[in-house]
């Protein structure tokens, strides 16, 4: 699974894989944070549509709510990515990922500031996407909003 | 084996027992120990009466609306026929049927009718005497045209319904009549066709060895609601509504002689009212007599019930029943009837009430935004489409019978608002406080139609109410599941 989370985030989409700062990739991948940034754009979309979809007793739903549901989702995931981002990158135990970061004349700092923010924004463009595939799959079973998105 | 009840309503308080018959028959009430078919028979020469033509198009509303139900099994769920429909195995619905046409009295004055210019003025001389007739009948009796009634008169109406019983749609009843079945006759005692024709009928019943199947129908259980006066006129004139009981005390006596004391009839149901009446714009019949409906009309009605509910206990010397409400009051709601009678009517009339003030106040809602409107959902299977779409509610059939029945059951629950005593069992509400529809009920929680509307989504695609065949199946199946699941949730029925 690593692999494959790996492989989603080290692309150069949104600037977010550069090889010259291979040891905050590393320390990625050896502590689990593309797991983590990666079930976190996977699983809290099916939580919080199964919840719209099977639990919101509400009979009048229209396509802003869902609209309006899915972007808090988005914005979710987009939180809990920086912060896991953020935590993996800056309070890491990696002795010389920390070095690097403590010395400005490697550029580390500067870079590794970005990222969290890029994670967010990219994990939130996936949520975008695999939201609505799974508003399409779970409306099937749904009993009061099998209307929404459309 | 299904049973067949035949409901005699004789005269305009008939016609009024047979519509309240039909709204709670429209609410979900049904007949116990089988009677599986009920045949309303209106007997009426006054063709063009308000009240008459009234139910015979609730009936054939009715009937048109189950029709287009499949296997109904909660509103509309008990099946009406006319003799036609049984005799001639037809499934045509033709509201004239409900009635049984009587001859000769369409252009007809009464001395027309019994012949009166044609009898000898010499009694001397004469084999017949119109002398004699002028003892029985005033002039004002011998003028009188027929397509408007008998005035209250029952001397004039013994005459001209005498003639029903030789008719083809006598002929057919009796032809239809099969072991098991049951009949009930419905009639008034202070006006003219009811009070004249009720003995003629039970007497033909019992004892015209003519009739096709005499033998099953005289021996057949048969049931009576007789209405003591419960109304008065606004003046008096020919009809003169200060002698209704004076009317009523000598029809009874006639009856006691010669149907209690001598068992014609197995139960005999008594109703009545003093004192606090409401007074009806006066009408000697026609157009203009369109009687209020009144409670005592709906109480007629669950006489029918009773009679059918007790039918295996019925004993061949005469039962007299009376009915009667728990506290006397002039706005009579569920809580004044004794509990028996509000189990009864408590929860058809509140989910019937709920249903088509739903459709009247909650439905636009929906159909902006609920699913169980919506029919053309994008990327799900047909059969979780939802069958009340606009095109539904749009459509002739929705317009011209679902919504013309229920702007007779609101027009209907609004008359005996207005009458006196008052029914009124429910409070006016708007959708933001629909669920306080019960009188001196305040469920707890949110009182809009939105669990209804939550409920309707719930069991939209369900199998068991969905049918493309017969197109009212879905609204009304659902409506009669899920009234009863919100009034039940909230507390809002007496059981």
């Amino acid at each position: 699974m690593n692999e494959l989370f790996a492989a989603l985030y080290e692309n150069n989409w949104f600037g977010l894989y550069n090889q010259d700062f291979p040891l905050i990739f590393d320390n990625l991948f050896d502590n689990s944070g593309y797991i983590l940034m990666g079930l976190s754009f996977i699983l809290i979309p099916l939580v919080c549509l199964s919840l719209f979809y099977f639990l919101w007793k509400y009979p009048y739903g229209k396509i802003w709510h869902w609209l309006v549901w899915l972007l808090v989702i988005i914005l979710i995931v987009s939180g809990v990515s920086y912060g896991i981002a953020n935590t993996e990158i800056f309070a890491s135990n990696n002795q010389a990922l920390n070095d690097a970061l403590n010395d400005a004349s490697t550029g580390y700092d500067n870079y590794a500031a970005s990222l969290p923010l890029k994670y967010a924004l990219f994990n939130g463009a996936l949520t975008l996407v695999l939201g609505f595939l799974y508003s399409l799959v779970l409306k099937q079973i749904s009993k009061i909003q099998i209307h929404l998105p459309f | 084996m299904a049973k067949k009840l035949y409901v005699f309503g004789i005269g305009g308080t008939g016609s009024r027992v047979l519509k309240a018959m039909a709204m709670l028959f429209a609410s979900g009430a049904k007949l116990e120990n089988g009677f599986d078919v009920v045949i309303p028979i209106i007997i009426d020469p006054d063709t063009s009466n308000g009240d008459l033509n009234r139910t015979k198009d609730i009936l054939r509303l009715y009937q048109e609306i189950r029709n287009q139900v499949e296997q109904p099994d909660d509103f509309f769920s008990q099946e009406i026929k006319t003799i036609n429909e049984l005799a001639n195995n037809s499934a045509v619905v033709n509201p004239d049927y409900f009635q049984f046409k009587l001859r000769d009295i369409d252009q007809n004055t009464f001395n027309q009718y019994i012949g009166f210019d044609s009898l000898g003025e010499d009694f001397r001389n004469s084999t017949d005497d119109k002398n004699f007739v002028r003892l029985l009948y005033s002039e004002q009796n011998l003028r009188s045209n027929l397509d408007v009634g008998f005035k209250g008169n029952p001397n004039m109406g013994s005459i001209v319904l005498n003639q029903f019983t030789n008719s083809d749609d006598f002929t057919k009843f009796g032809q239809t009549f099969n072991d098991g079945d049951a009949i009930f006759i419905i009639n008034s005692i202070f006006g003219g066709t009811g009070a004249a024709g009720f003995p003629l009928l039970l007497k033909n019943l019992r004892g015209n060895s003519s009739l096709p199947r005499y033998a099953k129908i005289s021996v057949s259980p048969i049931g009576g609601i007789t209405f003591l006066p419960y109304f008065s006129l606004s003046r008096q004139d020919e009809i003169n509504s200060e002698s209704f009981e004076e009317k009523a005390k000598i029809a009874i006596d006639y009856y006691n002689r010669t149907i209690i004391s001598q068992n014609k009839i197995n139960t005999l149901y008594f109703v009545g009212n003093r004192g606090n009446t409401n007074h009806e714009d006066y009408a000697v019949g026609g157009q203009d007599q369109k009687n209020k409906a009144h409670f005592l009309e709906l109480a007629g009605a669950l006489s029918i019930f009773d009679f059918c509910k007790n039918i295996d206990a019925i004993t061949s010397t005469t039962q007299i029943k009376e009915f009667g409400i728990e506290k006397i009051t002039e706005n009579i709601s569920f809580d004044d009837l004794n509990i028996e009678n509000a189990k009864q009517l408590s929860t058809p009339l509140t989910k019937f009430k709920l249903y088509t003030e739903y459709l009247n106040k909650g439905l636009p809602k929906a159909l902006i935004s609920s699913r169980w409107t919506k029919g053309n959902i994008k990327l799900v299977t047909k059969s979780k489409q939802s069958l009340l779409d606009k095109n539904y509610f749009n459509s002739a059939e929705y317009k011209t019978q679902i919504q013309a029945y229920n702007n007779y059951f609101d027009e209907w629950l609004k008359e005996m608002k207005e009458n006196k005593p008052a029914f009124s069992p429910f409070e006016e509400i708007n959708s933001d406080n629909a669920l306080e529809v019960v009188k001196n009920k305040v469920p707890n929680g949110n009182k809009s139609f939105k669990s209804l509307d939550l409920e309707n989504c719930l069991l939209s695609d369900n199998v068991s109410i969905r049918s493309t065949e017969k197109k009212h199946t879905t609204l009304i199946k659902m409506f009669g599941k899920t009234t009863e699941k919100v009034l039940l949730k909230r507390n809002l029925l007496i059981r």
